[in-house]
């Protein structure tokens, strides 16, 4: 036994030697996870403890799984978890092909100059603010001034209270998501098309292969491993979803289908000053992520020999 | 009927132009190659019949049938690229299916295809394998299987084998050249190797700078080139060529050897080439290497050629001397004697005034007196 470990270590010591260039480019990397991510997991007690700032972390008791049985019994968090896999769910099925179909759209143009400036267009929305979006998207669907409201008047119909009616909360948040992220998500695609051997293509082509085919047949099993990966990516972020934008965007009216953990965490936490009942949420939230992500990969390389690590 | 022609057919690239008005007509099953160097137009030519490549001037007959605007699958022709093309994901069935699978043939037309094809090729046992668990020659082969499986009017092949080592190049090179007797396809093969034009070829088309230098069958341009060029590309080692200036001595034509002050060297020119040359004309005399030898042997009307041997490269049974005649470097392709070392010390070099080649030094144009 300490002779492998010796053997181990020894291993360790002529790696880091050989490659040291490499360790010390990764180490600002590694300090910053180590600081900025694996320090603050040490505040993760939290949730085990019936925590009180004025104690601090290590005076405040011991309560075991206490803040997750509590957790497990509010209807509130129950409907924000719901919520969650609902919006990441609908987002997985609705939003995560656009980003393909766009890319794919873009690699059949043949003008150079209507390419760029299609992309250019789609890519834009990526760096706007989303506090910019959300006031865009609450302009355009202001039931008085809004351009989609007044298109539904002037056809005769009532105006829609997009924002205050539960039902609608999320296809707004999914559908200006859509059009915020789906361009620049494109990227990751046009990259792996663009890794895609045109012999490939010339050679459909002399075979008789038509544009439809060559998509169908070609390009996209030629990417699936990248797809499989931002698949795998997204999996694991299905219980994650940014609370900014759902701040901005819902209100105590449309709770039902728009109050997600990270807004549940947010309005505890902060607003409520309940701690550990929101890290305990925020575990119970990271663990599924973990456990999404990780059957995500085992399945995928069984499937596909294409994973994450 | 020629399977395919091109009439004075021209490749531009805006105001660039790449292939100048080449003609050519391939016979029904005829097995030709262009070769020549890296950027010479060859391969645009082919993927101009392909269909791969537009062209800019001239038109390109497939079957009797314009095909100009014609896009590639219509074409009737399969391609072999040079760094075979399989789709990574497919099997080796799939690969060999896939030109039937997308012009939507039936189930059983395709196996049947795929099967004869795998037979033909040696590829049975590989049918269920992805090209990544291939090797290259087997690579190759399902490159191959792909096109037969279309039983198309042409094949184009672009420089397929040289991907592959000088081994599995010769083994190929055999495979296609059966092939292509086995199945009588009519073939254009696209390479810069000039053994595989030998070898491959039923006619070579020799081509640089965008211009067809010269066509016709091997033996053909090896033994009269049209031009220096021709010369110098076909052959290995290829062709020496010494610059020489014309001089008149008895009624024959001799080639003073250019750089003769310190060691002084002239060829008679044959007979025929006397009423050819003009005195004082610039020329280049090439000799090839393997018709220079350092023993006389039974040619009668040999010449001694003062030398100087710098390096000897013995290849087994024969051996290469790199040497100066001159100064200007001369390699020749001898037997090895049994002492290897005896070589250095050569200081003549023999050769038949018969094979001497004669060029024009300012056009590079063969000077063909003979009948």
């Amino acid at each position: 036994m300490t002779s492998r470990m010796t053997h181990y270590l020894k291993g360790i010591g002529e790696d880091l030697r050989r490659d040291w260039q490499l360790y010390l480019l990764a180490l600002p990397m590694i300090v910053w996870f180590l600081l900025f991510l694996y320090k603050p997991m040490e505040g993760l007690q939290i949730a085990f403890k019936d925590f009180s700032p004025f104690r601090g972390i290590a005076g405040s008791p011991w309560v075991g799984l206490e803040n997750f049985r509590t957790l497990l019994e509010d209807q509130i968090f129950i409907r924000a978890f719901i919520n969650t896999i609902t919006i990441s769910g609908l987002g997985l099925i609705f939003a995560f092909p656009v980003p393909i179909i766009l890319a794919l759209m873009f690699n059949e143009l043949q003008n150079e100059f209507g390419r760029r400036f299609s992309q250019t267009i789609v890519y834009l929305p990526h760096f706007i603010s989303v506090v910019i979006v959300a006031g865009i998207v609450i302009n355009l669907l202001s039931p008085t001034t809004g351009v989609i409201n007044l298109i539904l008047s002037s056809l005769g119909f009532e105006p829609v209270y997009f924002l205050t009616q539960p039902e609608w909360f999320r296809s707004v948040f999914i559908g200006s998501n859509i059009w915020k992220e789906a361009g620049f998500e494109s990227i990751v695609y046009l990259a792996a098309i663009a890794g895609v051997s045109p012999t490939l293509y010339e050679s459909a082509r002399v075979d008789g292969a038509s544009r439809w085919q060559m998509i169908w047949r070609i390009t996209l099993p030629c990417i699936l491993p990248t797809i499989i990966i931002m698949l795998i990516i997204r999996i694991g972020n299905l219980v994650e979803v940014g609370f900014e934008y759902i701040i901005l965007l819902y209100q105590p009216a449309t709770y039902s289908t728009a109050d997600v953990v990270s807004t549940y965490v947010y309005r505890t936490g902060l607003q409520g000053t309940q701690y550990d009942l929101a890290t305990a949420a925020g575990l119970f939230n990271a663990v599924i992520a973990f456990a999404l992500v990780f059957t995500a990969n085992r399945i995928s390389r069984k499937v596909s020999s294409t994973s994450l690590w | 009927m020629s399977a395919v022609e091109l009439n004075d057919v021209v490749k531009r690239y805006g105001a660039l132009e790449v292939v100048h008005s080449i003609d050519l007509s391939v016979v029904q099953g005829e097995f030709v190659v262009l070769v020549g160097p890296s950027g010479c137009g060859k391969s645009t030519t082919l993927r101009m019949v392909a269909g791969l490549e537009d062209i800019s001037g001239g038109t390109i007959s497939i079957g009797g049938r314009v095909v100009n605007r014609m896009a590639p699958k219509d074409r009737d022709v399969a391609m072999v690229f040079q760094n075979y093309a399989l789709y990574p994901h497919l099997n080796v069935a799939e690969n060999i299916a896939f030109g039937l699978r997308v012009r939507g043939e039936k189930n059983a037309v395709v196996e049947a295809a795929v099967s004869e094809a795998a037979t033909i090729l040696d590829l049975t046992p590989y049918l269920k394998r992805k090209p990544a668990d291939l090797s290259g020659g087997q690579r190759q082969r399902v490159a191959m299987g792909r096109a037969i499986v279309r039983k198309p009017r042409v094949f184009l092949f672009d420089e397929p084998l040289s991907n592959l080592d000088a081994k599995l190049r010769t083994q190929m090179r055999a495979e296609i050249r059966r092939l292509h007797n086995r199945m009588g396809v009519t073939s254009i093969y696209v390479t810069h190797d000039q053994v595989e034009a030998m070898t491959l070829a039923d006619r070579i088309v020799v081509m640089n700078s965008g211009r067809v230098e010269q066509v016709g069958s091997p033996m053909e341009l090896f033994l009269n080139p049209a031009n220096a060029f021709v010369a110098s590309f076909l052959g290995s080692p290829p062709m020496n060529l010494l610059k020489a200036t014309v001089t008149a001595a008895n009624g024959a034509a001799v080639a003073r050897i250019d750089g003769t002050d310190d060691n002084p060297a002239q060829l008679t020119l044959p007979a025929w080439s006397a009423a050819a040359l003009d005195a004082g004309q610039r020329i280049l005399v090439g000799l090839r290497p393997e018709h220079l030898e350092i023993e006389t042997g039974t040619v009668a009307d040999v010449q001694n050629i003062p030398t100087t041997v710098d390096l000897v490269e013995p290849l087994g049974s024969e051996a290469l001397l790199h040497c100066r005649i001159a100064g200007q470097p001369v390699v020749a392709k001898v037997d090895t004697p049994s002492d290897v070392q005896k070589l250095a010390e050569v200081r003549q070099l023999l050769m038949p005034t018969d094979r001497l080649h004669i060029f024009d030094l300012e056009t590079g144009r063969a000077v063909n007196g003979r009948s």
